[in-house]
């Protein structure tokens, strides 16, 4: 393994799973900042794991194993996803590839279990929100796969580290296509890592809150693995944005240098966006995000054109 | 060798089906049902696997010949991966009485019609055994129920397969006329010939098939066949439908216009869509299984879709891909949907009902059904690592295919198709947690619920095969695609791989992500330690659980009806009752009507009705009118060949 390919896939490893809880305390620290707050520190979810994990879970009465085994599955599914996003256009297949189109399966895993898990609780809380996750999840599915679709054509590869390496450069931006993919994927992220204008990850008022919902009946272990799998969705997204959707250099080497600077701005602008916009009804959050999707979709269409 | 083992195992078939009628080998003739089917599998397994040719070849001429080769082969294994543990379950799940022996047999009849349009290679008994097939499962409800409801959803069933089928005998003739069934013939490219076999193929085997708008009979008749005949309806009889279209549309046509295969993919985006979005608010498992199958037809046609527009475009390698992954689909839904609807059948048994409101905590009464049917809702559900995930992340890739090689028109097809299948697997998804949840997790929500115990050893035996099957086909899906794709009737070099392969230089590890997502869920699990506080009441706001708490399925999507209430239309009724000037009962009523119902089956069926009131009229029972009708018609005719329209 060339010493590009091996430090690509050590910033992968490391960041995926051990700085990922970095990413949505960056958020929370600077959104308190922006709203005249001091609010927590940027570590302070790594205080709140150590703190989760030296606590016994909880079991709820009457539930199965799969309300035992959900937060496992989820997190397996989260790791496998960390897995397959390489982190630099060299990074080696870690055993589960880099298919662009296997990433939505590994994400809907997670949201199965947890699903099947409220059901298993029988929490109406825990149930309101899975049942609004995965309505939500339909949209952003189509959304993920089309912006996603745009990158896989210019690129001509269905592999990200080859998605990542063919909209390198300045070449792929010459056409409005990656734009306009960049648009869906936009919403992609906001509504993947539950924040506003599609869900509020301060709220813990039972009846608007989208993702917390599913958790609200774990505790202790259990619920360190579901936030971490919360903070490795934040990675997931963050960087396929940093390097799929944003100008992105041609070198490994300087793709692996730049991401920390990327992943830093793109963590303050959903700051800023967490402050700026107001949660949506959630019965038009779909509308927006089919927004997405039909920018995804004329991305494709920009290129059809292009070539015809 | 091969041809001597699946002659063999139809003989079992056919012998099995004699001996389940008799009161006291009825287990053993459905034993015997299932060696035969067994064998079968493995004879149409071999084939495949070796490529060549068994008895006959296809002729256009009209007399009966019956042979086997390659693409006969892979969905005889189907069909016998899917009878074998259909007729063990039936040993058990039947009871013994008169009914249950008469369609213990007849089990095994539909198994041999099914295999008969399999190996016919002449149009004659291509069409027997293609109306048989219709006839055979609408005999097996009737001698199961009697009642008007399922008369009434029989004859819609034989109704709308007939009329539409008409499609099937109009196609198989043109091809017999043109002296291409079986290919070759003097078909050319685009001559109003090949395109009106082609649109009479979408429309008659499409109808079989269960493709939307043709599908209406599908959620009707698939409920009401006891369990294990539902599980081979959806699970081969459907798949014979797609049988036709590859041969026709993919073997022998030759290249067709590219709307065609542009039509075909919009059947095949709207079919999923529709299909998965009407299941989600169905309240009786079964029916809503069935309206899974047609999403998993409408995957299924959305592959043959993508083959038909890339060939069109010279992209032989990837139409060929496409092919397989329409027919890898296939053997996986066929997989999935049987277990789902044998485990279906068990709490059917043991619950006394299927209304899925009613049910819950099934996973820990019946551990052995429950825990298959939970791989089979994940499966079914699109996700890693079983099989459904592998034949849709394949079905993905040739849709992006499409955009990347075809022109504006059908490259935007593929990539609206595309979106549209990323957003059914979210869908199926939602569907199935709902089930899995309402079905198997929680606590009973009903006295007889509670005291369930699990099914009989071949019961289990048979879910749990088919829960081993969801798994090795999620893990080794790459075996199958090399040899599928060669079955295209053009050339391709195949390779076959542990993993899924596929042009551009991507693959689906497929054993690796299996490996990473066990092997990680068991550290995690290690990791988190036995170590717990003690139990206590889930949380709602500090007041008891009471069971009228509890979650139903029209709570759980009704997000998703508001979201899609513009084009779901839901009807909603609520009556309160006033007496004395007080409040004493508000009652809500809602569902979700199937608008393809109301709004395209009864104005046909209304203008169809005024017609024949007026053709009545040509009745009038006077035999002078009689006479007059004859002699007009010998005129008429005589006219014709003056003319020469006719002759």
């Amino acid at each position: 393994m060339s010493a590009e390919s091996a430090s690509a896939a050590v910033v992968q490893i490391l960041g995926g799973v051990l700085l990922a809880p970095l990413l949505p305390g960056l958020v929370q620290h600077w959104k308190a900042r922006l709203q005249g707050r001091r609010g927590p520190s940027p570590v302070q979810p790594y205080r709140e794991l150590r703190r989760l994990w030296s606590k016994s879970a909880i079991d709820v009465e009457g539930a199965t194993l799969v309300y035992r085994v959900a937060p496992s599955v989820a997190a397996a599914a989260l790791v496998a996803a960390v897995a397959l996003v390489p982190a630099a256009s060299s990074a080696p297949d870690l055993g589960v590839g880099h298919s662009m189109l296997a990433l939505g399966g590994l994400l809907a895993l997670a949201r199965f279990a947890l699903g099947a898990a409220a059901w298993d609780t029988e929490n109406g809380f825990a149930l309101m929100g899975a049942s609004r996750d995965l309505t939500l999840a339909v949209f952003v599915e189509a959304t993920l796969v089309l912006s996603l679709a745009v990158a896989a054509l210019a690129a001509g590869t269905t592999d990200l580290a080859g998605i990542i390496a063919g909209t390198s450069g300045t070449a792929a931006w010459t056409s409005p296509g990656l734009a306009l993919g960049a648009v869906g994927f936009a919403l992609v992220v906001v509504a993947e890592t539950g924040r506003q204008p599609f869900d509020n990850p301060d709220t813990h008022l039972e009846l608007t809150m989208i993702h917390e919902g599913p958790v609200l009946e774990y505790g202790g272990r259990d619920l360190a693995l579901l936030h971490w799998s919360a903070a490795a969705r934040h990675w997931i997204v963050l960087v396929l944005a940093a390097q799929v959707f944003a100008p992105h250099a041609e070198s490994p080497w300087l793709q692996l240098a730049l991401l920390p600077v990327v992943l830093v701005v793109l963590a303050a602008a959903l700051a800023l966006t967490e402050t700026l916009v107001a949660k949506m009804r959630i019965l038009l959050a779909p509308r927006l995000l089919a927004v997405g999707a039909a920018a995804g979709l004329l991305g494709v269409l920009t290129r059809l054109v292009d070539i015809a | 060798m091969t041809g001597a083992l699946l002659v063999v195992g139809l003989a079992l078939i056919a012998a099995g089906s004699g001996l389940s009628a008799g009161r006291r080998t009825f287990t053993t003739g459905l034993g015997v049902q299932a060696v035969g089917a067994s064998l079968a599998a493995v004879a149409g397994f071999a084939v495949f696997a070796s490529g060549g040719d068994l008895g006959a070849v296809f002729t256009s001429a009209l007399e009966p010949r019956l042979g086997v080769d390659p693409l006969t082969g892979y969905f005889l294994g189907v069909l016998g991966v899917v009878a074998a543990p259909a007729t063990v379950f039936a040993a058990r799940y039947l009871v013994p009485d008169a009914r249950g022996r008469v369609t213990a047999a007849l089990t095994g009849v539909f198994v041999l019609v099914l295999a008969l349009v399999l190996c016919a290679r002449d149009p004659l008994t291509f069409l027997a055994g293609w109306e048989l097939m219709t006839l055979v499962p609408a005999a097996i409800i009737l001698v199961g129920r009697h009642d008007r409801a399922a008369r009434d959803a029989v004859y819609a069933y034989i109704a709308i397969t007939h009329l539409m089928g008409v499609g099937t005998w109009i196609a198989v003739l043109l091809l017999a006329d043109a002296g291409a069934f079986g290919g070759g013939g003097g078909l050319e490219a685009g001559s109003t010939t090949q395109i009106a076999i082609a649109c009479a193929a979408i429309v008659g085997m499409g109808t079989k098939a269960g493709l939307v708008p043709l599908h209406a009979w599908l959620p009707r008749a698939h409920p009401i066949a006891p369990g294990h005949v539902s599980a081979l309806m959806s699970g081969v009889m459907i798949k014979i439908g797609i049988y036709g279209l590859v041969r026709v549309l993919v073997e022998w046509l030759g290249e067709t216009p590219d709307w065609i295969g542009v039509v075909v993919l919009a059947a095949g985006a709207v079919s999923a869509v529709v299909g998965v979005v009407y299941a989600i608010f169905q309240h009786e498992l079964k029916r809503l299984l069935a309206f899974h199958s047609i999403e998993n037809v409408g995957i299924i046609v959305l592959g043959l879709g993508a083959c038909l527009v890339l060939r069109g475009q010279g992209e032989e390698q990837w139409a060929a891909l496409a092919l397989a992954a329409a027919l890898l689909h296939t053997l996986n839904h066929a997989v999935f949907k049987s277990l789902l609807f044998l485990g279906a059948g068990a709490f059917e048994r043991a619950a006394g009902s299927l209304e899925i409101d009613r049910l819950g905590g099934l996973l820990g009464r019946m551990p052995w059904t429950g825990g298959a049917f939970l791989v089979g809702a994940m499966a079914i559900a699109g996700l890693p690592p079983l099989n459904g995930f592998a034949s849709e992340w394949l079905t993905l890739q040739v849709l992006l295919a499409v955009p990347a090689n075809a022109g504006v028109g059908a490259g935007l097809a593929g990539t609206v198709a595309l979106g549209a299948l990323a957003a059914t697997a979210a869908l199926a998804a939602l569907c199935f947690v709902k089930v899995v949840g309402l079905v198997l997790l929680g606590r009973p929500r009903r006295g007889r619920v509670a005291t369930a115990v699990d099914a009989p050893l071949p019961m289990r035996g048979a879910v749990a095969f088919l829960a081993v099957a969801c798994v090795a086909l999620g893990i080794l899906p790459g075996l199958l695609t090399g040899p599928l794709a060669g079955l295209a009737p053009w050339p391709v070099d195949d390779a076959p791989t542990r993993a899924l392969e596929v042009p551009w230089s991507d693959a689906l590890p497929t054993p690796g992500i299996f490996l990473f997502l066990v092997l990680g869920t068991a550290l995690l699990v290690a990791a988190r330690g036995r170590r717990r506080a003690a139990p206590v009441p889930t949380w709602a706001c500090g007041q008891l659980v009471e069971p009228e708490l509890g979650w139903t399925s029209a709570g759980f999507t009704k997000p998703l009806r508001l979201v899609l209430e513009g084009a779901l239309r839901p009807q909603r009724e609520i009556t309160s009752s006033v007496r004395g000037g007080v409040l004493q009962e508000v009652r809500y009523e809602g569902h979700v009507p199937h608008l393809f119902d109301s709004a395209v089956y009864r104005p046909v069926t209304r203008v169809g009705l005024a017609a024949a009131r007026h053709a009545r009229r040509l009745q009038s029972g006077s035999l002078t009118a009689y006479v007059a009708y004859l002699v007009a018609l010998v005129l008429l005719l005589l006219a014709a060949v003056r003319t020469g329209v006719i002759g």
